[in-house]
């Protein structure tokens, strides 16, 4: 018998990829992986001469100031984070009024509406930089890229963009987007990457 | 082989691909002679020593950039983004 889709339903990133649970080493986790959901995301792309003008609209709406390099801007609600010369990445906590936002800042920029492109993972505990050294050719060390920092890179072959947020108790945290459609290549490196420091995975909210 | 990318810092080769020379300037495809065109073309020079030469970062920020190797030891001398000379060549 024929079957007929009757709904579509939303599908996470890291469906049929990943899924809450621990892996790895036993004993306490070394590495904490939450695979961050809902969030808004759109890239945001200006021509040199209209910096100037979506720098102010940017400053009036959101209250932050475009990082000019690779560095995140945090707000209660939004981030803005670099993303090569005159480019950044603007994310939001939920998708509430993301459509208005973006089309105001279109008057001064290329805006285009990311947010189910990428898979994004945010990673910390006190192996987390054991991990991604295993991939990453950056030097993570706490002196070399600071909190706030932002990469352009490649992880294990996958183009991926990187930041170093506020440390927690337990260590650093890290928060990583990687084109969607290689998120399982991805964490099949990462997870015979973090399996000798056992690691913790959960659903968050980006 | 490490190239200091003006927007991102010192990179890996591997994140970026070489294109070649970075001053030839492609003659007008329509009005230009086969001599030109082949001139554009083949002739390349091939120095050892100095060489400006254009790379993309296509690893990290995807811009262009002119490098200046010396093709000798791979000491990298300078690294400019090539959107600048562009951006000054049209003036
Ligand atoms: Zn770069």
């Amino acid at each position: 018998m024929a079957e007929t889709a009757t709904s579509w339903d939303p599908r996470g990133a890291w469906a049929g990829i990943a899924q809450p649970g621990s892996f790895g080493a036993k004993g306490e986790a070394g590495v904490f992986a939450i695979m961050l959901e809902g969030f808004g995301l759109a890239s945001v792309i200006a021509e040199p001469d209209t910096t100037a003008a979506l720098s102010q609209t940017v400053e009036a709406l959101l209250g932050l100031t475009l990082p000019p390099t690779p560095r995140i801007a945090r707000g209660p609600a939004h981030d803005i984070v670099w993303a090569g010369p005159d480019q950044w990445l603007l994310r939001t906590a939920s998708r509430n009024g993301f459509t208005g936002l973006l089309s105001e800042l279109s008057a001064h920029a290329a805006v285009s509406e990311q947010s189910d492109a990428r898979a994004a993972l945010r990673l910390s505990g006190p192996r987390a930089r054991d991990v991604l050294a295993k991939g990453v050719m950056l030097d993570l060390h706490p002196t070399a890229f600071a909190i706030g920092d932002v990469a352009l890179t490649n992880v294990a072959y996958v183009g991926a963009h990187l930041w170093r947020l506020d440390d927690a108790a337990d260590g650093p945290v890290f928060e990583i987007l990687l084109p969607r459609s290689m998120a399982g290549s991805f964490w099949s490196w990462f997870v015979a990457s973090a399996r000798e420091f056992g690691c913790r995975v959960a659903s968050g909210r980006g | 082989m490490r190239i200091n990318c003006p927007h991102c810092g010192a990179r890996d080769a591997q994140e970026f691909t070489y294109l070649g020379a970075a001053d030839p300037q492609r003659p007008d495809g329509l009005a230009a002679t086969e001599a030109a065109m082949t001139d554009y073309v083949y002739m390349r020079d091939n120095p050892a020593g100095p060489h400006r030469e254009l790379w993309y970062h296509g690893a990290g920020c995807h811009s262009w950039l002119i490098v200046t190797r010396d093709t000798r030891t791979h000491a990298i001398a300078l690294v400019e983004p090539a959107k600048t000379r562009k951006a000054g060549a049209a003036a």
